[in-house]
C-alpha cells in the first residue's frame, strides 16, 4: 500500500560529465543524420512569442519584420515548427530524467548569501539579456555553440568564446549570488 | 516523384473550398467535457457501489467528482449551445423523441445526467463539506435518508454507471452519425471516446489527490491557497489511499484507449480508399504531428509510463500525468473533429 | 541509404515534427542528467568549482564533430546538406558577450532553463518569463537596428574554409584541444576550486586505464584518422555515377506531375525552387506563379544552394531534361522536372478537359476539383470533348494567361529566403 506521501529514495548524483556529454553528442549527431540540422532552443520561444503577439495584435505583428519572419506565410500554424516540437520534447525529457533521479523539487537554485526575491530578479534580468543576445547572435548555446561548434562554424566558435568571456568577465561581481 | 511528398489534401484548403470548416472549438470542447463527465459518473457510481459501510470516506470519487462533473457539464452545455445556429429553438429538442436519432438520444441523456450526478454528490456531501451542511441542514436530512436505504444508494450508483456509459458512447456516436465523413464512420468511435473520458476522469481525480496531499515539495503559494480553501470549506482531507488505485485504473483506461485508436485506424486502413485516405490524414498527413506528439506521445504513452513508474515506487506521484492525460484527451477530440471534417468521400487524385 | 534522411525526402514536414519531439526528449534527458537543470551547478563553472559545463559541452561537440566527419567521409552523410547558420561576425560577438553576461546573472541558457523549469526550479521558470520579455523588447526595436544585425556577413562558412585548412586536420586539432582543456579543467578544479577529483577522472593518480581514459584514447585515435582522411564533402565526381544517373532518368522518380505542382503552390509550400529554363522573353509572357527564370545557358554550379529541392520546367520537356542532367551532374541531390512541361501544365491544370457525360461519378467529382484548381490559376476548363464547343480554343488562349488573381492566397516567392530555411538555426 502506498500513498502520494511515500517518501521516495534520495536524490541521485548527477551523471559523469564526460558520459553525459557523449550522450548529448550522440543526440546531436542523430539530429544531423536524420534531419540535417542541429539542436536549438531559443527559436521555439521566439515563435511562441510571435504567434501570441499575432493573435493579440495581428496588424502589429505583421508590420514588424522580426515577427513576420517567424509567422510564415499563413498556410499552416506557425507553431507547427521544428524547434517548437523539439523544445516540447526537451521539457518532457528533462522531467523524465528529473523524476527518475528524484530531482523534482519546487525550489530556487541560489548561493547561500542571496535572498530569494533578489535571485528571482536576477534570473529575470538574465533571461531578458539572453533573449536579446540569442537573437543578435542567431542562436543560443544549443543552436550556436553546440551545433555550430560541432560543424566548425566560424560564427559559432567566435560566439562560444564570447559567451565564456562575458560570463567569466562578470563572474567576480556576482560571486555573492552563487558562492 | 514519390519520395518526398506528404499526403496532399486538396479540399482542405480555404482557397478552394471556403466553407469546409463548419465546426470551430465549441464541438471538440463539448465532446471532451461530455466524455470527462461520463468518466466521472462511472467512477462515482462504481465507488458508491463498492464502498463498505464502515469506510464512509469516499470524497474524491463521490463528492468532488460529481460536483466537478456538474460544473463541467454546465460549461459543456454552454459550448454546445454557443454552437447552435438557432439558439431560441433549443426547447424543441425536448418536444419529441426520435429513437433513430443520436441527437435526440443525446439531448435526453443530458437531461438525466444532472439528477444522477446530483444524487451521487448529495449522498456524502455533509461529511465532505461540513460548512455547507451547517448552513443548509436539509442536505444532512437528504444524505441520512439516502444512506439509510441501501436500495437508493445502489440504484443511484447503477444509474450513474448506466447513464455515464451512455453519455460516453453518445459523444462518439454523435460524430459517427454524420456519415458524410469517412473518418467518423466507425463503430469504434463510441467506445474510444468512452475510454478516453474514463482515463481523463481518473487522471483528474488522481491529480486532485496529489495536489491536496501534504507535500513538502509544493511551492509555498500553492500550499497557502490550498490551506485557505480547506479552512474556508472546512473540508476533510481527501482519502489519499485511493490514489494508486486511480493511477492503476487510469493506466488500464489509457491502454484500452490506445488499443481502440489502433483498431479505429486499422479498420480504416483495411477499408475502402476513402477510409484509407482518412486514416492517412492522421498517420502521415497534415494532422500527423499533432496526432503522434499530442495524442499518442504526450496524451497516452508518457503519462502511461509515468504512472507505471509511480506505481512501482520508482518516482514520486506528481500532477504531471493528470495534466498530460487531460490535455491529450482534449487534443484527441480536436484532432478527430478537424481531421474528420477534412476527410472526404470525394476520391483524391492518383 | 543517404543521410540526412529528411533532406533526401525519406519523410515529410509533418513527420519531421514527430522526429523533433523524439530528439527533444533525448536532448532534455541528457541535459538534466548532466546537471544542467541546476543553476548552481552551471554557475560553478565560472568559479572553477565544477567545470561541468566545459566538459559536457566539449565532449558533446567533439563526439558529434568526429561522428559527422567520419560518416561523411565514408559516404553515408552528405555534410554539405547539414544546415550551417550563416556567420555575422560582429553581431555574433556582441550577442555572445550579452549571452555570457545573461548566463552568469541568470544562471541558465535557454535550453537548460527549460529543463530546470520542468524539474520544478522556480528560478528557471522566472528566467523563461524574463527571456520572453527580452524577446518582446528586442522585437520592438528590431526594425530600427535590422541593418546592424546584418553587419559583417561572412556567409555559411566553416573554420576549415575560412583559414584554408584541411577539415580533418581541424577535427583532430579540436579533439586534442578539448582533451587538453579537460585535463586543465580537472587540474583547476582541484587547485582553485578545491574539489576532490571525480571517481572516473582523466587526472586520477592511479595508473588504471579507466573508462574516461579509454574514451579519450578512442576519440583521439578517431581524430587522428580524420586528420589524414581528406575532405568530408562529396565532390562532384564522387557524387555522380553516370550509370546511376542513367538508371534514375529511366524511372519516374525525377518527375513532378503538373497537378502535384499546382497543389504545392496552392498549399503555399516553400520547400522547393521552381526554375523556368526558357528565354526571358518567354518567361515574361507567361510563367507558373512563383517560378524564377534561369535560362539554360546560365545554369551554373552556384545558381542555387545545394540542399534546395529544384524543379525545372520548359515548354515541352527537352530543355528541362537537359537542365536536369546538367544540374544532377554538378552534384545537386534533389532535382526534378515538371512532367510534360508547360504544355502539360496548360492541358491538365489550366484547361482540364471535362470527362464525357457518361463517365463514372469518380471522374466527375475529380473534374469538379480540377475546375476549382484551374480557377485558382486563372484558367478555365474545356467544356466538352466535341470540337463544336471549342470556342475558347485552348491553344490560342494559352500564352496570354495572367498570373493568379490578386485575391488569391499567398504564393511562394523563392526569390526571398523562405521562412523555414531562415529558421533552421536556433
Amino acid at each position: 500500500m502506498s500513498s502520494p506521501t511515500d517518501t521516495p529514495p534520495r536524490e541521485q548524483p548527477h551523471m559523469n560529465p564526460y558520459w553525459a556529454g557523449f550522450g548529448l553528442g550522440l543526440v546531436l549527431l542523430a539530429s544531423f543524420v536524420i534531419m540535417g540540422r542541429g539542436l536549438g532552443a531559443s527559436g521555439a520561444f521566439t515563435t511562441a512569442v510571435a504567434t501570441t503577439v499575432h493573435a493579440v495584435a495581428p496588424a502589429h505583428a505583421e508590420g514588424n519584420s522580426f515577427y513576420a519572419e517567424y509567422l510564415g506565410d499563413g498556410t499552416a500554424s506557425p507553431l507547427k515548427d521544428w524547434l517548437v516540437f523539439e523544445v516540447l520534447g526537451v521539457f518532457v525529457g528533462g522531467f523524465l530524467s528529473g523524476a527518475l533521479a528524484n530531482r523534482l523539487k519546487f525550489t530556487i537554485e541560489k548561493g547561500p548569501r542571496i535572498t530569494n526575491p533578489r535571485r528571482l530578479v536576477l534570473a529575470a534580468i538574465g533571461g531578458a539579456l539572453m533573449g536579446v543576445g540569442a537573437k543578435l547572435a542567431l542562436g543560443c548555446t544549443s543552436g550556436q555553440a553546440l551545433t555550430g561548434g560541432a560543424l566548425l562554424n566560424v560564427g559559432s566558435w567566435a560566439f562560444m568564446m564570447c559567451v565564456f568571456g562575458g560570463a567569466y568577465g562578470l563572474a567576480w561581481f556576482l560571486r555573492r549570488a552563487w558562492l | 516523384m514519390c519520395p518526398m511528398i506528404e499526403f496532399t489534401n486538396f479540399r482542405h484548403n480555404p482557397g478552394i473550398d471556403p466553407a469546409m470548416h463548419i465546426w470551430g472549438w465549441e464541438i471538440p470542447v463539448y465532446l471532451f467535457l461530455g466524455g470527462l463527465v461520463a468518466g466521472l459518473m462511472i467512477l462515482a457510481g462504481f465507488r458508491l457501489l463498492i464502498m463498505r459501510p464502515n469506510e464512509r470516506q469516499a470524497m474524491v470519487c463521490c463528492t468532488v467528482g460529481p460536483l466537478l462533473g456538474l460544473a463541467l457539464l454546465s460549461v459543456g452545455m454552454l459550448t454546445l449551445f454557443l454552437d447552435l445556429e438557432h439558439k431560441l429553438y433549443v426547447w424543441r429538442l425536448y418536444l419529441t423523441f426520435e429513437p433513430t436519432s443520436p441527437m435526440s438520444w443525446g439531448s435526453w441523456i443530458l437531461l438525466l445526467v444532472y439528477p444522477a450526478l446530483l444524487a451521487n454528490a448529495l449522498a456524502h456531501l455533509p461529511e465532505a463539506l461540513p460548512v455547507v451542511a451547517r448552513r443548509l441542514p436539509v442536505l444532512v436530512t437528504i444524505s441520512d435518508y439516502m444512506l439509510a436505504r441501501p436500495r437508493i444508494v445502489i440504484s443511484t450508483g447503477l444509474a450513474n454507471i448506466g447513464i455515464g456509459v451512455a453519455l460516453g458512447i453518445y459523444t462518439g456516436i454523435l460524430l459517427g452519425a454524420l456519415g458524410a465523413r469517412p473518418l467518423w464512420s466507425s463503430a469504434v468511435l463510441g467506445p474510444l471516446f468512452l475510454f478516453s473520458g474514463l482515463s481523463t476522469a481518473a487522471a483528474l481525480l488522481h491529480g486532485i489527490l496529489v495536489l491536496t496531499t501534504p507535500d513538502a515539495e509544493r511551492p509555498e503559494f500553492a500550499d497557502f491557497l490550498l490551506s485557505m480553501l480547506s479552512r474556508w470549506s472546512q473540508a476533510r482531507p481527501l482519502d489519499t489511499r485511493i490514489a494508486p488505485t486511480l493511477a492503476q485504473a487510469d493506466n488500464s483506461f489509457l491502454t484500452i484507449e490506445l488499443a481502440l485508436l489502433g483498431l479505429l485506424l486499422i479498420g480504416h486502413l483495411s477499408s475502402t480508399a476513402v477510409h484509407q485516405q482518412a486514416a492517412w490524414l492522421l498517420l502521415t498527413g497534415p494532422y500527423a504531428a499533432v496526432f503522434w506528439v499530442g495524442v499518442i506521445g504526450l496524451g497516452i504513452l508518457i503519462p502511461l509510463s509515468l504512472q507505471h513508474l509511480e506505481l512501482q515506487h520508482r518516482i514520486r506521484h506528481t500532477i504531471a500525468p493528470a495534466i498530460l492525460v487531460l490535455t491529450g484527451g482534449l487534443v484527441l477530440r480536436f484532432v478527430l473533429v478537424a481531421a474528420g471534417q477534412a476527410s472526404h468521400w470525394a476520391p483524391m487524385l492518383d | 541509404m543517404n543521410a540526412p534522411f529528411f533532406k533526401y525526402g525519406l519523410f515529410g514536414d509533418e513527420m519531421s515534427l514527430v522526429v523533433a519531439f523524439g530528439i527533444g526528449i533525448a536532448f532534455g534527458f541528457f541535459l538534466e542528467r548532466a546537471g544542467f537543470g541546476n543553476a548552481r551547478k552551471l554557475a560553478a563553472q565560472f568559479y572553477f568549482r565544477d567545470l561541468r559545463v566545459l566538459k559536457v559541452m566539449f565532449t558533446a561537440i567533439i563526439t558529434a564533430m568526429v561522428g559527422s566527419f567520419l560518416l561523411a567521409r565514408f559516404g553515408f552523410l552528405d555534410l554539405s546538406l547539414v544546415y550551417l547558420t550563416p556567420t555575422f561576425l560582429g553581431p555574433q560577438i556582441v550577442g555572445g558577450l550579452i549571452l555570457g553576461v545573461g548566463f552568469i546573472i541568470g544562471g541558465y541558457c535557454p535550453g537548460t532553463s527549460c529543463v530546470s523549469a520542468a524539474t520544478g526550479r522556480i528560478d528557471g521558470m522566472v528566467y523563461l518569463a524574463g527571456m520572453i520579455g527580452g524577446l518582446l523588447g528586442f522585437a520592438e526595436v528590431y526594425p530600427r537596428i535590422e541593418h546592424l544585425v546584418k553587419l559583417t556577413p561572412l556567409g555559411q562558412v566553416t573554420l576549415a574554409e575560412q583559414f584554408n585548412l584541411p577539415y580533418g586536420l581541424l577535427v583532430f586539432a579540436v579533439v586534442l584541444m578539448a582533451f587538453g582543456a579537460f585535463v586543465a579543467a580537472e587540474w583547476a578544479e582541484g587547485r582553485i576550486g578545491g574539489k576532490a577529483p571525480d571517481a572516473d577522472s582523466l587526472l586520477t593518480p592511479a595508473r588504471k586505464f579507466g573508462p574516461a581514459r579509454k574514451f579519450a584514447a578512442v576519440l583521439i585515435a578517431l581524430g587522428l584518422v580524420a586528420a589524414f582522411s581528406g575532405s568530408p564533402y562529396r565532390t562532384a565526381l564522387a557524387q555522380v555515377d553516370t550509370r546511376q544517373l542513367a538508371l534514375e532518368a529511366g524511372t519516374k522518380a525525377d518527375h513532378v506531375m503538373p497537378a502535384e505542382l499546382a497543389d504545392w503552390i496552392i498549399e503555399g509550400r516553400n520547400d522547393y525552387l521552381l526554375v523556368d529554363v526558357r528565354e526571358p522573353a518567354e518567361f515574361a509572357a507567361y510563367h507558373i506563379p512563383g517560378a524564377i527564370n534561369v535560362p539554360l545557358a546560365e545554369l551554373k554550379q552556384d545558381f542555387a544552394r545545394r540542399n534546395e529541392r529544384i524543379v525545372f520546367y520548359s515548354d515541352g520537356g527537352i530543355h528541362a531534361a537537359q537542365a536536369w542532367f546538367l544540374i544532377r551532374a554538378l552534384g545537386f541531390p534533389s532535382v526534378y522536372m515538371l512532367f510534360g512541361g508547360l504544355e502539360e501544365w496548360h492541358d491538365t491544370v489550366l484547361n482540364p478537359a471535362a470527362p464525357p457525360a457518361d463517365a463514372p461519378a469518380k471522374d466527375q467529382v475529380d473534374f469538379a476539383r480540377r475546375v476549382a484548381v484551374a480557377g485558382y490559376f486563372g484558367g478555365s476548363p474545356r467544356r466538352a470533348e466535341g470540337p463544336a464547343l471549342a470556342a475558347p480554343a485552348p491553344a490560342a488562349a494559352l500564352p496570354k494567361l495572367a498570373p493568379p488573381p490578386p485575391a488569391a492566397p499567398p504564393v511562394t516567392k523563392p526569390a526571398t529566403p523562405a521562412k523555414k530555411k531562415k529558421k533552421e538555426g536556433c
